[in-house]
């Protein structure tokens, strides 16, 4: 597995692309989940009851960025199906709509734009934040280990 | 002669029916208020009673939603340092204006809070509310028999209660406020507008932290 890893990450292009993924995905979810705020100070803050909240946020960023970028790797380097790719970006982006909507901004102006439509997908996004950040981060576990597997074999038939 | 005695009588009378029932009517939305009432830019007048000194130099006017869980953690984790350090000592006073969009039993909260207001009662039954929230939205803990039975237990009037919930006596007050809400800016709950006696004023989005609000007030003081 080490060994996998070498090969993907010593290629900069890979490397630079996990740190982008999990720095892009951490922030902009914290800031969703109000873990961060930018206005009217720069400000962290995790308030108690939320700690899980944001371990989870944690996890799926840190996932997002293995994940993706050895998708990557197999589809440009070892020409292979783009079946796993779809799997991580699927995990990735239900992971973040789960606390995207909420009493915010964002949930305000899906609800404003959508009515009781969107008010129906923001309370269900709102209520199982947790469990569907679960499911994401159970989709992107499975995604990588099944992405490490095929690329020990893929890459023993190729190197 | 007559007939057209009988039909001025029908009209007169029928008159007199519209304007009694229009003003039975209006009645109904007839608050104790000073409608005159508001904090920089933001008319509070149907908000809360003013929690605090009324004639402390800065207010915080706080926009929220009874099922909002960043309102909750607000509520839990910042509000009691500020009531701790600056309502209590009188260098600030809060008003809570309803901003009830999350679900169909946000708007129901906001009016429960004014029924008992009637009952003189507004901010023990906010704080009961607040202290009940369950994570789900529209999950049913906020519904009508629940919004009575916190009632209840603050031992109002439940006759009074029940009649001014079931009446929807204040869905125009409510409506107002969340009116406020958008006409001020505010895109989401909690949110604050911090105002000094100079009537400057600065808003703050999301349930942030005391160091901020303290970073704020105190540079007002």
């Amino acid at each position: 597995m080490i060994e996998i890893f070498k090969v993907i990450f010593s290629n900069f292009k890979f490397l630079a692309l996990s740190v982008i993924i999990f720095s892009s995905m951490m922030v902009l979810l914290l800031l969703v989940s109000e873990f961060i705020f930018l206005e009217p100070y720069f400000v962290t803050h995790i308030p108690s009851g939320s700690e899980l909240g944001f371990i989870l946020i944690i996890i799926l960023s840190a996932l997002s960025a293995l994940v993706i970028p050895m998708n990557l790797f197999r589809i440009t380097n070892l020409k292979n199906s783009k079946q796993k790719m779809s799997g991580s970006i699927f995990g990735s982006i239900v992971g973040s709509a789960a606390g995207a909507c909420s009493c915010g901004p964002i949930g305000f102006a899906v609800i404003s734009t959508f009515g009781s439509v969107g008010a129906t997908a923001t309370a269900f996004l709102t209520n199982y934040e947790i469990p569907i950040r679960v499911v994401a981060i159970a989709i992107l576990a499975i995604t990588y280990f099944t992405t490490i597997k095929s690329l020990k074999t893929e890459c023993k038939v190729h190197f | 002669m007559n007939k057209k005695g009988g039909i001025l009588g029908i009209l007169v009378i029928s008159i007199i029916i519209v304007i009694v029932a229009s003003m039975s009517s209006s009645n109904n939305e007839t608050f104790d208020v000073d409608m005159t009432r508001t904090h920089g830019s933001i008319s509070t007048a149907l908000g809360s009673p003013i929690l605090g000194d009324p004639l402390a130099p800065i207010t915080i006017v706080e926009f929220g939603d009874y099922q909002c869980h960043q309102c909750y953690n607000w509520f839990h984790n910042t509000k009691p340092m500020i009531m701790r350090d600056y309502i209590e000592t009188g260098k600030a006073n809060l008003v809570f204006v309803d901003f009830a969009f999350l679900g169909k039993d946000s708007p129901k909260a906001a009016q429960a809070t004014y029924c008992a207001d009637d009952q003189n009662m507004y901010w023990e039954y906010h704080n009961s509310l607040y202290n009940s929230q369950e994570s789900k939205i529209d999950s049913g803990w906020a519904n009508s028999e629940r919004l009575k039975a916190f009632a209840f237990n603050l031992n109002l009037d439940m006759e009074l209660f029940n009649e001014c919930l079931d009446s929807e006596k204040y869905s125009k007050r409510v409506q107002y406020n969340s009116q406020q809400a958008r006409d001020n800016g505010v895109r989401g709950t909690p949110g604050f507008f911090i105002v000094g006696s100079d009537y400057d004023q600065q808003q703050i989005g999301g349930a942030q932290p005391f160091s901020v609000f303290q970073r704020i007030l105190d540079s007002m003081i």
